[in-house]
């Protein structure tokens, strides 16, 4: 298992290297940098003294100068300023945004996990049932309906119209921190962002659920009296969950997807929000550390998630 | 029944949890707080804290730091700031400026050295400040005493006092420490800054607002609200759901949703000049563009009364040249009527059939709402029906100046023809960075790479005048040699908006050009 979980940090640190070589070429193979970014086209600067703000940047060197320049800092933990922010380092920058997201994704995957699992539970015991039609129906319409259009009808019916929840932000401007402060400003992106994963998990889960509930050692379990809760919850369930598990772990990278979306519309001050801010405004060392950090996150979840899978399923070696 | 009771406690978990969405924040109200989107919009530049650095975002700037001279709310004249008044020589070539008495936010004496430094510091390329080349003409600054500043200019520069009211001054105790080249990435600007102005910095939030205090010992008496809070906003529709919210008592909103607050009690729509003329430019060094005639063709082509009253409703100003103030454009302009025969005739005349006939041709911009994707779709239309192929072709702000910008073998069909605009005022010098030939690059930022002798001779009348009262007729030669040859198809200058709560009490704010800065007198805001 160590042996394993070894190699597979290698495979991922150079995946890591091999991702910062792509996003560095692909980011200045995209017209535009960061002072390009800078200048408002109806005020605009001579070419001297953009050239002159270049040079400031170092992009003014060849790439593969400023690329090794970059590595050999990065390796030493400087990933540089950012070049929107007056003299912000970049790795706190992105460090402090990772809560928010880990925050956002978590509780937006809390309430699917939660939601979509015992909607399929629910579903699959009441088989061909008016509520398990209802769900089904609902689950469809979560998984076909897409982030942008959730987000944006949810900010206007929950936020503008009925003023339940804010309509952007991690805290109140200006007032004290309080937990029920964030919890009122993380409710509704996290809601939003759970409905097309807990859609999803419900449809696994009450596929899965209904497969095992028809083998035998179901069968005997009920044979042997035990009460139908438990079948359900002890037997039944657990076994279910295997493919439900994969599931959650491969959604986690769709998930990251679905959070830059809300940030962005809720303005809410995660990874998201920074690098799509930081792609509007060629932030390159930004973007750099972020997509990294992004990149890092994922390969760890997978491994994760290969390791949950086999602690759950004592069949599965891994080797 | 236990299916019965898990529903029942995912239920009541559920509600739980909506009730805490539904519990509104408490925090004690005992501080009267104004909240906006102060940086929302064309003339806002979030997240920059150096004034020495800012393209935009003055309106907010100017709540903590002040300049030597200022614009008026209505921006047609220049008026003393942390200057109480100023003399100008005949010759345009020494400026006095009379210093009012103020302290810095730490309490220290604001001093003529203070100005001195801040001149000094800007003219220092190191400083990586956009003003540098603007303060160029600068040859000496002087202190007699504490309370007087003489600028001395190598020659005339009819825009120097419009530059100058862009110039923040800073302390020289607080940053005298810091070498030049350091100024631009010094965390000063975001963490412990110190202005004049009638509020003082407190927090900056990184990405999410800016919270300033009341100076309570401000010249002009201690503003009437306690704090100033400026929120960030990723677009205008995020801060628009936000002012509608409740949540800010202002923000800039795009036209379209002006319109929708027209009629509501609860907001006050606030409407003005965007000082941004619109155009159509032609790349000179495409040979397309040689002929005045097809130059004409676009003009007589684009029924651009019909675009402004159906596309802007109404609320934009045809511009027959750079400009569009009365006092600066002079009788007798050709107005281009909409004459899609003239125009056919014309591009006949020209031989277009030859020079191009219908092959498409880009046309480039960086607008991207949804109002500029109709008036290019219905110039586009236009066009046609006169034999002209064009292809808009929607980039953003970086792309696009990476595209016309590229100093290295560019690929000027990328740019035949652009839908652009340009600062047209307070000060109508501000489109010779465009226009001149003298701005051409590298030196300037003449992206079209025009070349016309007559209109940069005019460009350079016009901005060398030293006598006063023919400033306006230079600059309408200017406006006149601007319309007979067409440097660009000038199309509008269209109004702009913002929203204001009703609850707000003499706030003062005008769509200016980079957010001004102007008198907004901040100190006066109040909140009911």
């Amino acid at each position: 298992m160590l042996n394993y979980i070894a190699r597979r940090i290698g495979i991922g640190l150079l995946m890591l290297i091999a991702l910062s070589v792509l996003v560095f070429m692909l980011l200045r193979l995209a017209p535009g940098d960061a002072i390009d970014a800078y200048i408002n086209p109806a005020a605009p600067l001579s070419m001297d003294e953009l050239a002159a703000l270049r040079a400031r940047l170092g992009l003014d060197q060849p790439l593969p100068v400023q690329y090794f320049g970059w590595l050999r800092a990065a390796i030493s933990g400087d990933f540089g300023f950012s070049t929107q922010r007056a003299g912000v380092s970049v790795l706190p920058l992105v460090l402090e945004r990772i809560g928010p997201t880990v925050l956002l994704m978590g509780t937006g995957m809390l309430i699917a996990i939660v939601l979509g699992i015992a909607a399929g539970i629910i579903s699959a015991v009441r088989r061909n049932s008016v509520t398990d039609v209802a769900l089904s129906v609902t689950s469809s319409i979560g998984i076909s309906s897409p982030a942008f259009l959730t987000a944006l009808l949810g900010l206007y019916f929950f936020s503008v119209q009925l003023r339940w929840a804010p309509s952007g932000g991690m805290l109140t401007p200006g007032a004290p921190f309080s937990i029920a402060d964030l919890l009122s400003h993380l409710i509704l992106p996290a809601f939003l962002l759970s409905i097309g994963h807990a859609a999803l998990i419900m449809r696994y889960m009450r596929s899965s659920l209904l497969e095992v509930l028809n083998q035998d050692y179901v069968r005997t379990a009920r044979a042997k009296g035990v009460r139908e809760f438990w079948v359900i919850i002890k037997h039944a369930t657990r076994n279910a969950l295997l493919p439900v598990v994969t599931l959650i772990g491969s959604t986690i990278g769709i998930a990251v997807g679905g959070a830059i979306f809300l940030e962005s519309v809720f303005n809410w001050p995660g990874m998201g929000l920074l690098l799509v801010n930081a792609v509007n405004t060629r932030d390159y060392p930004v973007i750099m550390c972020a997509t990294l950090i992004v990149g890092a996150c994922v390969i760890a979840v997978n491994l994760l998630t290969d390791i949950t899978y086999a602690a759950v399923d004592p069949r599965i070696q891994v080797a | 029944m236990h299916i019965r009771t898990i529903t029942r406690a995912l239920a009541i978990g559920g509600l739980l949890l909506g009730a805490t969405a539904l519990t509104t924040p408490a925090f004690a109200q005992d501080v009267k707080t104004i909240t906006g989107g102060f940086d929302v919009g064309p003339g806002g530049f979030p997240k920059n804290f150096n004034p020495l650095a800012a393209t935009g975002g003055f309106t907010w700037l100017n709540t903590y730091f002040e300049p030597l001279v200022i614009y008026n709310a209505e921006l047609n004249a220049i008026e003393g700031d942390l200057a109480t008044d100023y003399t100008v020589s005949d010759d345009m070539l020494t400026y006095t400026f009379n210093l009012a008495e103020e302290t810095w936010h730490d309490g220290e004496a604001f001093t003529s050295a203070d100005v001195k430094f801040t001149l000094d510091l800007i003219r220092d390329a190191a400083s990586g400040s956009v003003f540098t080349g603007r303060l160029g003409k600068i040859a000496n600054v002087e202190t007699p005493d504490d309370r007087t500043v003489v600028v001395t200019l190598s020659e005339a520069d009819g825009g120097l006092l419009s530059v100058l009211a862009q110039v923040m001054i800073l302390p020289e105790h607080a940053l005298a420490s810091i070498a030049p080249e350091s100024i631009a990435t010094s965390t000063w600007w975001s963490t412990t800054p110190i202005g004049t102005g009638p509020f003082k910095f407190t927090k900056y939030v990184t990405d999410q607002y800016v919270e300033l205090a009341a100076d309570e010992d401000y010249r002009r008496g201690a503003p009437k609200v306690d704090r100033l809070i400026n929120r960030y906003f990723e677009n205008p529709a995020a801060a628009v759901a936000a002012l509608r919210a409740g949540e800010i008592q202002f923000t800039y909103v795009e036209p379209e949703d002006a319109a929708t607050f027209a009629g509501n009690d609860g907001f006050t729509v606030i409407e003005g000049d965007s000082y941004v003329v619109n155009y159509i430019g032609f790349n000179q060094k495409v040979d397309l563009w040689k002929d005045v005639r097809v130059r004409q063709a676009f003009m007589y082509a684009i029924d651009r009364a019909a675009i402004v009253e159906s596309l802007y409703g109404g609320a934009a100003k045809l511009a027959n040249c750079g400009y569009v103030a009365p006092h600066l454009v002079p009788e007798g302009l050709n107005d281009y009527a909409y004459d899609p025969e003239k125009a056919k005739a014309l591009l006949d005349e020209a031989g277009w059939a030859d020079i191009n006939g219908d092959k498409p041709i880009t046309w480039l911009t960086y607008y991207g709402s949804p109002q500029a994707t109709n008036v290019m779709a219905a110039v586009q239309a236009m066009l046609a029906q006169v034999g002209v192929n064009v292809v808009p072709r929607v980039v953003d702000v970086p792309t696009y100046n990476g595209t016309v910008y590229q100093e290295n073998n560019p690929d000027w069909n990328e740019f035949s023809l652009i839908y652009a605009g340009l600062q047209n005022g307070p000060n109508p010098a501000g489109i010779n960075v465009g226009l001149n030939k003298s701005q051409l690059p590298p030196a300037g930022a003449n992206i079209m790479r025009i070349e016309f002798d007559d209109l940069s001779a005019a460009f350079d009348a016009a901005i060398g005048e030293t006598d006063a009262s023919q400033v306006d007729a230079r600059w309408q030669d200017v406006c006149k040699v601007m319309n007979e040859e067409l440097p660009w198809a000038t199309m509008w200058v269209a109004n702009r908006y913002g929203v204001a709560s009703a609850n707000l009490v003499d706030f003062v704010w005008t769509p200016a050009p980079a957010g001004g800065p102007y008198a907004a007198h901040p100190e006066l805001w109040d909140i009911k």
